[in-house]
């Protein structure tokens, strides 16, 4: 074929190695690193946004009395975020962004766009028109949700946005209890960005299953790559029913139907059940990639294998399989039966099994290794410590007769930041700066990245450590305004929160440092313990690689 | 059953010694926010890191399983990986250790680190079952409450004392901080009116709710469940001190979720029958005594009934009369089951 | 196609406008939608929905005849089309997954409709709440009339597209041709049963009366369930049409024809969640 193609030639123009002008290569773009690169400055910018608004959170949260939500004060002078309601919308907008639109652009859009198909030897990903719209439905979410911010949302006048939490349960987000337009916006926005990520996984599993190198069996492909198919099954799997369950929301407050209505015989527990069938495989979904990426680090910078290669790929499987069914660990006090109730605490109990084979794998690949403690190895290290933390006490409130004290307080929020502010988001740093020089081309600076590894260390673990504490003396969560029993933790909370934004600030020094100095960057900066495909290309990669498809011989590539 | 009792008793004689150590700790930690402490029992206290404290058997027993089977066991597991990691890097550094080990499988201890956290999880879950059960097999209560959740304030009802519609509200001076400490109410805490239960009583109480998801949570007593429209949810307790505990709603319900505290007053059983009866009610005792009089005054009645009878021998008309007047009473009740029941089959 | 130098044969696909003008119209879209329901930034009525709903669907046509021509061009190699298959699959479970939720919300109508009342087991309370369902004032329809009718309509039509399969693969055009006009007919004969049917049930208020006027959840599912998957009849109708009009195009040859492989497969998809929507919803829990 390849001889014959010349005819063709003109008209293929862009198949060879010269990048499309600018317009044209970033908003119209099919090749997957770009549009990971998107997905990854999407996933910065929201992050911004995402954290400002815990910043606006842990402001209020500073000490008993109302601080910033209030009459007078400063969002009141800008318009935004009004009164007690605004603090409801800014909780529930913090997770809404947090979740669909940072953490799941980073890992799947981002690093899974960019690095799955360099990993298993593809030149691309199998649909990139499709890759783009996955992109660029995304952003349609993002406006639609900040849309949603601005318009009237709550009962009274001036209640703009959503408040009822980003799990959205009826009847306060029936027309009743919010009866403005805001709440149909972010139904939408939900909708939209569901539909960007269901693409996005029949891409993943596509590219998979169909474009892996010659010699890349299933067994012998990075566990990155194990990971994101997992990811993209669960995608598939649970986005279709939270799509039916807003869907059934929205014809309850437009439509005249009643689902969730209980006056018209509907049963608000039940669109309970619908969100968390899809909610409790999304935490594996911010999740799995981290595991993929972890893997990686750790290998890299041991200069070893991974340690049980097979066992940590189905274990990641089976974390996908029992994930489905356990999603009722979050409604034990919605008054389900003793037996159901009981079969949900073993079931997720279950989880801490294959998780635990994953941390002690991974200590088991460092243990006998010559270990170099670059920027990612730091975060992927923290990254097995905090995920641990939270991981166990996930498994404490896995106990019904336990939950019953802790369920809805901040020991809820403790837990859950444990495993996504400073396990996701350790995973996602670990990965951005794993691959900085693959993507950048450039090289960022050692210092920086470890004085940002550690202000950032201490500063989340200040903020929510103490929040275990809140939680187990009975605060509630989704409070403005808490008694005066609580205000010792929280003031220690919020001033974690200070110490991470230094954190923060000094990761946006590294990269202006990086992006001005532009030191170049090597192939493979990691030396012999990088051994996956990425690294025998160049930084940044051609803009189409692999048009000679690499031959995976043995197996030595994970 | 037997072992766990037996653990029990163990660990808790254990517990006196650690015990002694831990309230040396915690009287650090317990500061301020004692202001109440002559009336009040259940309330957060600043700084303080551990459950609330206990006024009833299942808290205890959830403290117990919280502090004795679960943190130690998560302690231990988040020790052991961090000590492992402590490890890692002090003898696995590329200084210490230039060359790297190529190994990478031991089915040894792969097997181990699956099979050991089974295990762990399945004492854990040993203890967490039978909590569960406590939980779920509730004693015949002494008095039923029913709790509604509205935006934003609580109502309860004695269904069976025939005391209802009591509406407890934050007390509007509890809502400032400033105004709260004047007043000396607990801040966000105080309410207008307690639901008020008598001591050592298994209190049941029926939750729901009337416009959107609440939840009636009472950290004292270590219960929480959710108030949802169109459904009854139930809990138990039974305190075993006198004084105010408080809880706050725990379902997010709005702009004044966490303006809807539940506050329980707990008072002798002598006291909560003179509040019911000052409240239009009956006591349990009162009703008891009521439905044993009109009982015996129907046995009474009957026996006379019968004597009369006795006595009216001659001709019995009076029995035939009653019995005519039953079956032709009964008549139409049929009648209208009848009458349904065909409608219904028509509807179908 | 490969190129120089390239000795894969994946298709690499050249920058295309086509995503973002999409979600720029989605955007359109949802915010008309809003507009329509409930008023936003002081507009009102379906002006800008359908906007949005023509630009969605401009997009769609550019898209897919960009996607025609270059199978043309010969970009779907063998393995791109083993791709394809792949992708249509996935979507296709994700669509089952679309539905699982409509038929779990109806499951838990049918078998705990009374269950929030108390009963003494949980074996009794399915039984109580079976026999409650459907609950009071709620006329159902008959599954031996018109929904019998639609069930035979709707099998017919999945041996057509059978048929039609076979003569493409026996280059038999205009046996193809015959046998998707007859799957096309019977497509439309079902959606024109079930408009009939949706307003036999509103003109003689089988759901909506005074007697059921706290059985909404019955009516709820029984017309979301079944609207949506009217909706995703009349989707996969249009696109059994454009493939007709591709074979009197003279597309589709023995070997190539995973369009129409992908229409029928999704037709497949529709005819058997209406075979489940027939037995629960009409048949067994009446
Ligand atoms: C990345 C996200 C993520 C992850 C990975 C997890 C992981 C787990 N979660 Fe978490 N969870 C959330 C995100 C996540 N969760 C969120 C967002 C919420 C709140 C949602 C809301 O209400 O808004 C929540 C809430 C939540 C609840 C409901 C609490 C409540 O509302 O009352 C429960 C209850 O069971 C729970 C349990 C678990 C368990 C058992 C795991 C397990 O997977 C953890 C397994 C890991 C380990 C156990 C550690 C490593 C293992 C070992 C070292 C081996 C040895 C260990 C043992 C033998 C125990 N989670
Ligand atoms: C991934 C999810 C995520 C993340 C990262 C965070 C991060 C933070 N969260 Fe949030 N939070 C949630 C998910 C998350 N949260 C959810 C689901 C809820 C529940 C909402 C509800 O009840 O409905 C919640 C609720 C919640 C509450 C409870 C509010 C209440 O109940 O009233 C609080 C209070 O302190 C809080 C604080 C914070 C703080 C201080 C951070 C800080 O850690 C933020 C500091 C971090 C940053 C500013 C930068 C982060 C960087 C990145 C994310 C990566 C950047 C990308 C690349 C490098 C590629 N969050
Ligand atoms: Cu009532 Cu929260
Ligand atoms: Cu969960």
């Amino acid at each position: 074929m390849a001889t014959n193609a010349s005819v063709a030639h003109d008209h293929h123009d862009d198949h060879d190695n010269h990048t499309p002008p600018f317009f044209k290569r970033w908003f119209y773009s099919t090749n997957h690193k770009d549009i990971g690169l998107l997905y990854i400055f999407f996933s910065i910018f929201a992050a911004i946004i995402g954290g400002g608004l815990s910043g606006l959170i842990r402001w209020e949260l500073y000490e008993p009395g109302l601080q910033l939500f209030v009459e007078g004060s400063m969002l009141d002078s800008l318009g935004i975020f009004q009164g007690k309601h605004g603090y409801n919308a800014v909780v529930t907008a913090h997770a809404l962004i947090m979740v669909f639109f940072v953490v799941m652009p980073a890992t799947v859009g981002g690093f899974g766009n960019y690095f799955v198909p360099l990993m298993i030897g593809a030149p691309d990903m199998a649909f990139p028109r499709l890759n783009n719209i996955s992109f660029w439905l995304l952003v349609a979410g993002f406006v639609l949700l900040v849309i949603s911010l601005f318009v009237p949302g709550g009962v009274g006048a001036s209640d703009k946005g959503f408040g009822g939490g980003w799990t959205v349960y009826p009847p306060l987000s029936n027309a009743q209890y919010h009866p403005g337009p805001s709440l149909d916006l972010a139904i939408f926005a939900l909708h939209v960005a569901g539909a960007s990520s269901i693409l996005g996984a029949i891409n993943f599993i596509t590219t998979i299953f169909n474009m892996r190198a010659p010699g890349m069996t299933l067994h012998r492909m990075p566990l990155f790559a194990w990971a994101l198919l997992v990811t993209a099954f669960l995608l598939l799997i649970s986005l279709p029913v939270l799509a039916g369950a807003i869907t059934m929301l929205l014809t309850d407050r437009n439509f005249g139907t009643s689902f969730f209505i209980p006056a018209g015989g509907g049963d608000p527990v039940m669109y309970q059940h619908l969100f968390w069938f899809f909610g409790h495989p999304e935490v594996y979904i911010m999740i799995l990639p981290g595991f993929g990426i972890v893997s990686h680090i750790v290998s890299t910078f041991s200069k070893k294998p991974v340690f049980g290669y097979l066992a940590m790929a189905y274990a990641m499987v089976a974390i996908g399989v029992v994930g489905f069914v356990v999603w009722a660990h979050h409604m034990y006090t919605v008054g389900m039966g003793f037996n159901l109730r009981a079969y949900f605490v073993m079931a997720t109990m279950i989880i801490a099994v294959p998780t635990g084979v994953k941390i002690f794998s991974w200590i088991a690949t460092m243990w006998g290794g010559s270990i170099d403690f670059k920027v990612p190895m730091l975060w992927a290290i923290g990254f097995i410590f905090l995920f641990t933390v939270g991981g166990v006490t996930g498994v404490v409130l896995a106990n019904n007769a336990i939950d019953t004290s802790l369920h809805d307080t901040y020991y809820v929020v403790a837990h859950f930041h444990y495993v996504l502010s400073l396990g996701a988001v350790f995973s996602i740093f670990a990965a951005f700066f794993y691959w900085f020089e693959k993507m950048f081309g450039v090289k960022f600076n050692e210092l920086l990245g470890q004085i940002q590894f550690w202000i950032m260390f201490i500063g989340v673990n200040v903020i929510f450590f103490p929040q275990h504490f809140l939680g187990l003396q009975g605060m509630p969560r989704r409070y403005i305004d808490y008694p005066e029993g609580f205000a010792y933790w929280n003031k220690v909370s919020t001033i974690g929160y200070l110490i991470t934004i230094v954190g923060v600030g000094v990761f946006f020094i590294l990269l202006i440092e990086a992006a001005i100095r532009r030191r170049k960057a090597e192939a493979n900066p990691w030396g012999e313990g990088a051994t996956t495909l990425e690294w025998t290309l160049s930084s940044p990669p051609p803009y189409h690689q692999f048009s000679q498809l690499p031959v995976i011989k043995d197996d030595g590539h994970h | 059953m037997g072992i766990r009792r037996l653990t029990m008793a163990g660990v808790r004689a254990g517990k006196a010694g650690i015990g002694a150590i831990l309230a040396s700790l915690s009287a650090w930690f317990v500061g301020a926010g004692m202001a109440f402490a002559e009336e009040v029992a259940g309330l957060p206290t600043d700084k303080a890191i551990h459950l609330q404290k206990s006024v009833s058997e299942l808290k205890d027993d959830a403290i117990f399983f919280h502090d004795w089977i679960l943190l130690p066991i998560i302690t231990a597991i988040v020790v052991l990986v961090l000590g492992l990691l402590i490890w890692i890097v002090l003898r696995y550094n590329k200084r210490t250790n230039p060359t790297p080990a190529r190994f990478s499988h031991n089915t040894t201890i792969e097997i181990l680190w699956t099979v050991v956290p089974v295990l762990i999880l399945v004492y854990i879950a040993f203890f967490s079952f039978s909590l569960m059960r406590k939980y779920e097999n509730m004693p015949d209560p002494d008095v039923v409450v029913k709790a509604t959740g509205y935006q934003w304030y609580w109502a309860y009802d004695f269904p069976e004392l025939g005391v209802e519609g009591i509406e407890s509200r934050l007390l509007p001076e509890a809502r400032e901080l400033e105004s709260a400490r004047a007043a000396n109410v607990p801040f966000l805490l105080g309410v207008d009116n307690e639901l008020i239960v008598p001591v050592n009583s298994v209190v049941q109480v029926q939750v729901t709710a009337y416009d959107v998801i609440h939840a009636f949570a009472l950290p004292a007593f270590g219960v929480k469940i959710d108030a949802v429209p169109g459904r009854l949810n139930n809990l138990w307790f039974k305190a075993r001190e006198t004084g105010i505990f408080y809880g706050q709603c725990s379902e997010l319900c709005g702009i004044d979720h966490a303006y809807m505290p539940i506050a329980i007053r707990v008072v002798t059983q002598k006291e909560f029958d003179d509040y019911i009866i000052a409240a239009g009610g009956k006591t349990r005792a009162q009703i008891a005594q009521e439905a044993a009089a009109a009982k015996l005054a129907e046995q009474q009645a009957a026996a006379e009934a019968a004597a009369a009878a006795d006595t009216a021998e001659a001709a019995g008309a009076s029995a035939v009369a009653t019995d005519a007047a039953t079956a032709a009473s009964d008549a139409p009740a049929a009648a209208t089951d009848g009458g349904s029941a065909s409608a219904a089959a028509a509807a179908q | 196609m490969a190129q120089h130098g390239v000795n894969h044969d994946y298709h690499i696909i050249n920058p295309s406008p086509w995503p973002l003008l999409a979600s720029i119209a989605t955007v359109v879209l949802f915010l008309g939608a809003v507009i329509w329901m409930k008023g936003l930034f002081g507009q009102e009525g379906p002006l800008v929905f359908i906007l949005g709903l023509a630009g969605v669907l401009a997009v769609m046509y550019f898209w897919w005849s960009d996607v025609i021509r270059e199978s043309k061009a010969g970009d779907h190699t063998p393995v791109v089309q083993l791709g394809l298959r792949y992708g249509s699959i996935m979507f296709i479970a994700s669509e089952v997954m679309f539905f699982v939720a409509w038929f779990w919300i109806f499951f838990e109508g049918a078998l705990f409709w009374e269950h929030r009342a108390g009963a003494a087991s949980a074996i009794e309370e399915v039984r109580l709440a079976w026999s409650a369902w459907p609950p009071a004032g709620i006329e159902t329809v008959s599954a031996w009339q018109l929904p019998l009718v639609n069930t035979l309509l709707l099998l017919l039509s999945g041996t057509t597209v059978t048929w039609a399969h076979h003569a493409i693969l026996k280059n038999d055009r205009s046996g193809a041709k015959l046998a998707l006009a007859i799957t096309l007919v019977l497509a439309v004969s079902f959606t024109a049963v079930q408009a009939y049917e949706y307003h036999h049930i509103f003109h003689h208020h089988y759901f909506f009366n005074e007697a059921a006027a706290n059985s909404g959840l019955y009516a709820s599912a029984f017309l979301l369930a079944t609207g949506f998957h009217g909706f995703h009849v009349i989707v996969g109708t249009i696109f059994l049409a454009v493939c007709l009009i591709r074979l009197f195009n003279g597309d589709f040859t023995p070997q190539k024809h995973f369009g129409f492989e992908s229409a029928a497969w999704y037709w497949h998809f529709v005819d058997v969640v209406w075979l489940f929507l027939f037995a629960f919803i009409y048949v067994v829990f009446v």
